[in-house]
């Protein structure tokens, strides 16, 4: 388990982290989310000990995170980079070797990541003749070439075009599907969706919201009732509501805000007496809604 | 450890296949036949001439010398001088560059200067002001006689001198300044290209995915080993080269010319070979930790001209300060600088390959140099630290006091 317990970490007068706390299951793929300045960075290198923390700690299993500890961790940062003029092959050999590994693991995991990431035929050609997109693809093989048990990907899918994130994104599932814990930030929320167990929320170098997506959606306190047709007797029944506000009307349906702890078996009922209701639809928020809202309550 | 050893053969391929190792090595060899005989002409050029002499021998004699050597010299007369001077002798004598003893044989004026510097006392010019004295000295006026009279025996001896006689010591000055070349343009060279390949991993952004896989003072000693080991082989293909194209390639005395490493004429010593290999290894160690630790600030890599220039001065002064102390490694200045820290390694140097250096001011400067090199790393490793993860404005100077005080 990954513990990050009220870690701080100032830049001079500048404060980058006042207070962030998390905990993740081994094996669990977790999202910090947050906007541009809130701390994300500077938590993700505080875990891989680049920094360190100035108050709070950092643990792997109990254990405080180490020179050792680290080379069985990964790093895609999000500010990215190779040696322009190493080949792609010796490239991702080299960090396997860095992290410890040893032949004939080298040649076998760095064969199996250019053909999984379908780089075989810049395998012998210098990083800098690449394309951005494939850039990337090499960087991620290089930080994942030595089957980390914690892989940290700083805006793994910024700047990726939708073939290449797709690609990012089956190569993620399949860590996750080995074991690897993986933390990840990024401005794409569905992909955050679609990928993580857990989240955290930060802001202003402070945790907003932290937990699983259904009790971040628990804790929301409104949901929207979509309702079908968008007749009058239906609005007239939605507007009995308590707390009730109407958001719009769209191809033939009737969208209300609500709160969490409406009466919706007591509003289906009422509405099925006074309409030929053909659908009542609770929507739950998505990860963006939490999220906007998250930051929202922080601005 | 394996860290260490994955950057250190790292650093080594990339250095090798690189542009400017294999341009710097080229030009290097070509510029070594030019140089083989660049420290005579230089050192001529350099050389202080020792106007100061103390003059000794009959009255008569020396009242009519000291007319003769006036325009040349500042000459202090001393009838009573002793037969074989000590440096304190000198020192005392107006801080005298040498006794020079007149002696009448029959109607031979022989002359024998005491000197205190072997390679630089100009005997030519003593021998052209005291023809006339030999020829008012010759009985005989034939052409054969006053031929013979114009040259003046003169025997040079060295006082408190290393070397047993002048041809020895001009040629350890020549090797000594040929040593010096290597070791200069070796260090800064080597200590730049440091610096760019510091400075290209922090703005082709690697850096940041190195260090989060490395601990940054093993990627620091890594590429500094690799880089020394560079700058060996660098410096053994030039003095391979060197030796291979010197006039006397193939002889014996070649061996002793060039490399000094027997016989009892060799200009150099082993204590010198010594010298040279450490303080080669001081110096390199001090500049390029300095000059990585620094280059971790840079952002971009046109700034590494701006950074590496102030740099650079302190190592030319260090040159030329060892240039000058190849002529005179007793003074004042060479002594004080021959202890402090980037300077030591090419003064010291100078001053051990030319003179008889006391052993505790050798071995102290081995120990202060020794123990800046560990202080330089520990600053630039924190400047390195925080430096290759710090982007967008250069930081300020307080801020790197700031990191140098965590």
């Amino acid at each position: 388990m990954l513990s990050v317990l009220h870690v701080k970490k100032s830049f001079g007068p500048v404060p980058a982290v006042r207070d962030v706390s998390f905990e993740i299951e081994r094996g669990a793929t977790f999202g910090l989310l947050g906007p541009n300045g809130a701390g994300k960075t500077t938590t993700m290198r505080m875990i891989l000990g680049i920094l360190t923390a100035d108050e709070g700690s950092i643990t792997w299993n109990g254990t405080r995170i180490d020179g050792r500890m680290r080379r069985r961790f990964g790093y895609l940062p999000e500010e990215r980079g190779l040696y322009a003029k190493m080949k792609v092959r010796e490239q991702i050999a080299f960090f396997g070797r860095l992290h410890g590994m040893t032949e004939p693991a080298i040649t076998e995991r760095t064969d199996y990541w250019i053909a999984h990431l379908r780089l075989q035929e810049y395998a012998k050609r210098p990083a800098g003749e690449l394309s951005k997109g494939n850039q990337q693809k090499v960087q991620v093989a290089c930080c994942a070439v030595h089957e980390p048990e914690l892989l940290v990907l700083d805006e793994p899918f910024s700047g990726l075009d939708p073939v290449n994130a797709e690609t990012l994104m089956s190569t993620l599932k399949e860590l996750q599907s080995r074991g690897t814990t993986l933390v990840l930030s990024s401005h794409q929320m569905w992909q955050l969706e679609e990928l993580c167990t857990r989240f955290c929320i930060i802001s202003d170098g402070e945790n907003r919201a932290a937990g699983t997506l259904a009790e971040l959606r628990a804790a929301w306190p409104t949901r929207v009732l979509r309702v079908e047709p968008g007749s009058s007797a239906v609005e007239a029944v939605l507007q009995t509501v308590p707390g009730a506000h109407r958001l719009g009307s769209q191809e033939g349906r009737l969208d209300y805000q609500v709160p969490a702890n409406a009466d919706f078996p007591g509003t289906l009922r009422a509405l099925v007496s006074a309409e030929a209701v053909t659908r009542f639809e609770s929507i739950e928020p998505s990860l963006q809604d939490v999220y906007l809202r998250a930051i929202g309550a922080a601005a | 450890m394996n860290e260490f050893v994955t950057v250190f053969s790292a650093e080594v391929t990339r250095r090798v296949k690189s542009r400017p190792f294999l341009i710097g090595l080229v030009i290097g060899l070509l510029v070594i036949a030019g140089m083989i005989r660049a420290p005579a002409l230089l050192g001529a050029a350099f050389s202080q001439e020792l106007k100061q002499i103390v003059l000794t021998g009959s009255p008569q004699m020396l009242a009519r010398a000291k007319l003769l050597l006036e325009k040349d010299f500042n000459v202090e007369l001393q009838p009573a001088a002793p037969q074989t001077p000590t440096l304190s002798y000198l020192q005392h004598h107006h801080n005298a560059g040498a006794l020079v003893r007149l002696q009448a044989t029959g109607k031979q004026l022989h002359v024998t200067v005491h000197t205190r510097d072997l390679s630089s006392f100009p005997k030519s010019t003593l021998e052209e002001d005291l023809a006339p004295l030999n020829l008012a000295l010759a009985t005989a006026s034939s052409q054969a006689v006053i031929d013979k009279s114009m040259n003046v025996p003169i025997t040079v001896v060295g006082v408190n001198s290393k070397f047993g006689n002048e041809a020895a010591s001009k040629a350890a000055e020549g090797i000594a300044f040929t040593l010096l070349f290597f070791l200069y343009i070796s260090i800064l060279l080597n200590s730049q290209l440091i610096m760019t390949s510091v400075a290209e991993e922090k703005t082709s952004r690697i850096a940041e995915l190195l260090i989060a896989s490395v601990n940054p003072s093993a990627l620091l000693a890594g590429k500094i080993a690799a880089a020394a080991v560079m700058a060996i082989i660098q410096m053994a293909s030039w003095l391979v080269v060197g030796f291979l194209l010197s006039p006397h390639a193939g002889t014996s005395a070649a061996s002793q010319s060039v490399m000094g490493l027997s016989g009892a004429s060799t200009a150099i010593t082993p204590l010198d070979i010594f010298a040279f290999i450490a303080f080669f290894i001081l110096g390199y160690l001090q500049l390029s930790t300095l000059f990585a630790g620094l280059a971790s600030l840079i952002n971009r890599t046109e700034d590494i001209g701006s950074l590496s220039g102030p740099l650079v001065f302190p190592v030319v002064g260090a040159f030329f300060l060892a240039i000058y102390a190849l002529n005179s490694p007793g003074s004042m200045l060479v002594t004080v600088t021959s202890f402090i820290p980037i300077l030591a390694p090419f003064v010291m140097f100078a001053r051990v390959a030319v003179s008889n250096v006391p052993l505790w001011q050798f071995i102290l400067s081995l120990l202060i140099n020794t123990a800046a090199v560990w202080l330089i790393a520990l600053a630039a490793g924190k400047i390195y630290r925080v430096g290759m993860m710090l982007y967008g404005r250069p930081p300020k100077l307080k801020q790197i006091w700031a990191t140098l005080r965590t």
